[in-house]
């Protein structure tokens, strides 16, 4: 078809409806908005290259185009889901993007034709029904970002002073702290989709405690002086960034210790700083994205990636662990990149280690700095260590 | 019966089939001298030993585009080669196959209902619409009378050698074609397959594209330019867009540099002394050829340019056609309004245009 400016956008629209409807029904079913974030995505990618790229480029559009454009408009949406933390299963997403072009390509070909005569002819323009599936698509659109925005967590504000733990969180919400917001005793999240931002916790038996709930986010909180553990979660979805832990004077608690959250899908800790502590940051049975964290003084390990766990570790700095640095152990695949770990102290065997990799694990270490350890990287017990960026746990 | 359709070929067999979404065969009347709309085409077919069209799988006589001959072809060869074709601009029915698709359209469009024995030669605007030469009087009358006839060259007129391609023939030892288009390259062809020596005469190197015209001038969008052009300009884009072509392509490349490589095959500026001259030069153009046409124009003061007969983007002829009635133009005598409206999609674009007009028409 040689399409018109207007032909390209009515086309388009038209057949993103059932794209956008299939996203809100998968948003319905999943209680999810990714679907709905991505067939927007999807669409504004779509029109800006319909705008700025096809109708200069293209006279004319012949069948077999409409695959590598698809490439690319997929390529594009799935760089622009990341970029803007969409967070989709990536092989959901393209499969409604493949689904969407799927039906984009029939109702280019046989569907449109058969509805409107001069289909073709008329540069793929729709008339009412294009003015039509624009206002569908648009209202769609804005009634699912009127919902989204309806249905935001109420935000809870925390007064400056000392409030007496522990605050136990039963419903979704945002509770942020105004400065100088202290909770003595702990935080205990029990209601999925719970935002923690800007708190400092003193005290309690865990600093913050997240248990079997999803959707979780700690951002910009400081724990100090727990009994157990700085941030202890356990069969949770979590986010923690921008934490500080400061474990002094805890020689057994961890600093942040996620655990069994396999089911829950990626968690994450990012630029925290964690001090003292029997582990600065420890992962068992889990799937997360420990990255840009300073770690230091612990008792035993640094970070540690363990019990069957998928870590990507990076850009992190331990300092002063004793024994080991980063731990890859037990059966866990552990990707080690651009981390910085310095004067690891030798254990009580005398053993100390910048990585170690360890019983039937498997690690791939690339760029770090390691040298200033007794051993800077070790591989024991049937484990395998890999150097360069080859392997994924993807 | 209120609509007219004037000539029984494939332009206005393709304006039948629009024209039946929404009519029944007693309400349309089509006017010619052969009941078989291919017939003009089968001959000419036969004469120059054309196999595949040079249209695509939209290349039909159906009102829509899809499905088109590839979907059609696929479902009846059950296999997806037609389709894999047509995504890559590829496919071209044969003519067989085209045949034999008009078969089918006449047989169940009640074509033969509506079908009148009879040469109209004259169109006159009367109240209420356009009386047919004493066939009655039609509010919504499409002109679809097709080529005017064969063009062959002054200084060939009279020459006992030369035959024009579209008139049946077959091949002497030494060939001289006249002439840059499709029909030639395919003359060329044939005359080599047979053994013959060939010579190309023409004044000008041929354009190979795909279609009778650029693509874009098969859609709107490159339409909505071409109506905005003035009248002088429309008409030197005419010109350029319908110089001779024929398809780029292995099919032939291949033998015509063979054929050159064994020096059987060369190019000269004129005539010389072969033993058979092929006219493969088209077709007569401008309105004035056709009697029915120039009589309309004449009678009633109609606007041309350069030959052809000045046109409303849907091909309406804008002096005749108002809100009650429609005059419309089809095949060639269109091209003032779609460059290519001697194909089927041509045909397709005028027939769409003209049943919108019936539609809006108060008296329908």
């Amino acid at each position: 078809v040689s399409y018109t400016l207007r032909g390209r956008v009515e086309s388009r629209l038209a057949a993103v409806l059932l794209v956008v409807a299939a996203a809100c029904v998968l948003a319905l079913a999943e209680h999810k908005w990714w679907p709905v974030e991505a067939a927007g995505l999807m669409l504004g990618v779509g029109l800006a290259l319909d705008i700025q790229v096809y109708h200069p480029l293209l006279r004319y559009q012949p069948g077999w185009a409409a695959l590598p454009l698809g490439v690319l408009e997929l390529g594009l949406v799935l760089l622009l889901m990341r970029a803007a933390g969409v967070a989709a299963p990536v092989w959901q997403a393209v499969a409604l993007f493949g689904g969407g072009w799927l039906a984009a390509q029939l109702l280019a070909h046989a569907a449109f034709p058969l509805l409107r005569l001069g289909y073709a002819e008329d540069g793929g323009e729709l008339g009412h029904l294009g003015a039509a599936a624009a206002l569908s698509v648009g209202a769609v659109l804005a009634g699912a970002g009127a919902t989204a925005y309806a249905l935001r967590p109420p935000v809870v504000h925390l007064a400056a002073g000392v409030h007496q733990g522990p605050l136990v969180i039963t419903h979704r919400e945002v509770l942020v702290g105004e400065p100088g917001a202290v909770v003595r005793g702990g935080i205990v999240v029990r209601a999925s989709g719970v935002t923690v931002k800007n708190v400092t916790v003193v005290g309690g038996e865990n600093g913050i405690t997240v248990e079997r709930v999803r959707g979780t986010v700690l951002d910009g909180v400081s724990v100090s002086g727990p009994t157990l553990d700085g941030i202890h979660v356990r069969l949770a979805g979590v986010v923690i960034k921008n934490c500080t832990v400061d474990m002094l004077g805890n020689t057994l608690g961890q600093g942040i210790d996620i655990s069994y959250t396999m089911d829950m899908g990626r968690t994450m800790v990012e630029g925290c700083t964690v001090t003292g502590g029997m582990e600065g940051i420890t992962t068992h049975s889990s799937m997360t994205e420990i990255m840009h964290n300073s770690v230091s003084r612990t008792t035993m390990r640094g970070i540690s990636v363990t019990e069957m766990s998928m870590g990507m570790v990076m850009d992190n700095e331990v300092r002063d662990a004793r024994g080991i640095g980063i731990w890859c152990n037990d059966r866990s695949m552990c990707m080690i990149e651009r981390n910085t770990v310095l004067d690891t102290r030798p254990d009580a065997m005398g053993h100390a280690f910048g990585v170690l990799t360890s019983f039937q694990s498997e690690a791939n270490l690339w760029e770090n700095q390691l040298g200033a350890n007794p051993v800077a990287s070790a591989a024991i017990t049937q484990s395998e260590v890999q150097s360069g960026r080859s392997f994924s746990y993807r | 019966v209120r609509v007219a359709v004037v000539g029984s070929g494939l332009a206005g067999f393709t304006a039948y089939q629009t024209l039946r979404r929404e009519l029944e065969p007693e309400e349309i009347a089509v006017f010619g001298l052969e009941d078989d709309p291919a017939a003009t085409f089968r001959r000419r077919a036969a004469a120059i030993r054309q196999r595949q069209m040079r249209s695509e799988s939209d290349g039909h006589c159906l009102p829509t585009t899809f499905p088109g001959l590839a979907f059609r072809s696929a479902a009846a060869r059950r296999s997806p080669a037609p389709l894999v074709g047509t995504l890559l601009d590829r496919y071209h029915p044969t003519v067989g196959e085209f045949l034999a698709h008009v078969d089918r359209l006449r047989a169940r469009s009640g074509w033969d209902r509506s079908f009148r024995r009879a040469r109209i030669g004259r169109v006159r605007a009367v109240d209420g619409g356009f009386e047919l030469d004493g066939h009655g009087t039609f509010p919504h009358v499409l002109v679809a009378t097709g080529h005017p006839g064969l063009n062959v060259p002054d200084a060939l007129r009279t020459d006992p050698r030369a035959v024009h391609s579209y008139e049946p023939h077959e091949y002497a030892s030494t060939v001289t074609v006249v002439g840059a288009g499709l029909a030639a390259a395919t003359e060329w062809l044939n005359a080599l397959d047979v053994g013959a020596e060939v010579i190309s005469v023409r004044r000008r190197e041929p354009v190979r594209r795909p279609l009778n015209a650029p693509r874009e001038y098969f859609s709107r969008r490159g339409l909505s330019g071409f109506n905005r052009l003035g009248t002088s300009e429309r008409t030197a884009r005419l010109q350029s867009l319908l110089a001779p072509s024929y398809p780029p392509g292995r099919v032939f490349d291949e033998p015509l540099a063979r054929a050159m490589m064994e020096d059987r095959f060369r190019v000269e500026r004129s005539v010389n002394g072969t033993q058979q001259v092929i006219c493969a030069t088209g077709f007569l153009r401008g309105f004035t050829h056709d009697p029915l046409l120039e009589r309309l124009v004449g009678e009633h003061g109609l606007e041309t340019a350069g030959g052809w007969i000045v046109l409303a983007p849907d091909a309406s002829v804008p002096a005749l056609s108002d809100a009650t009635r429609t005059l419309a133009l089809a095949g060639v005598a269109a091209q003032w309004a779609f460059p290519a409206s001697d194909t089927l999609a041509g045909a397709r674009f005028v027939a769409h245009g003209f049943l919108r007009r019936i539609r809006s028409c108060r008296t329908r």
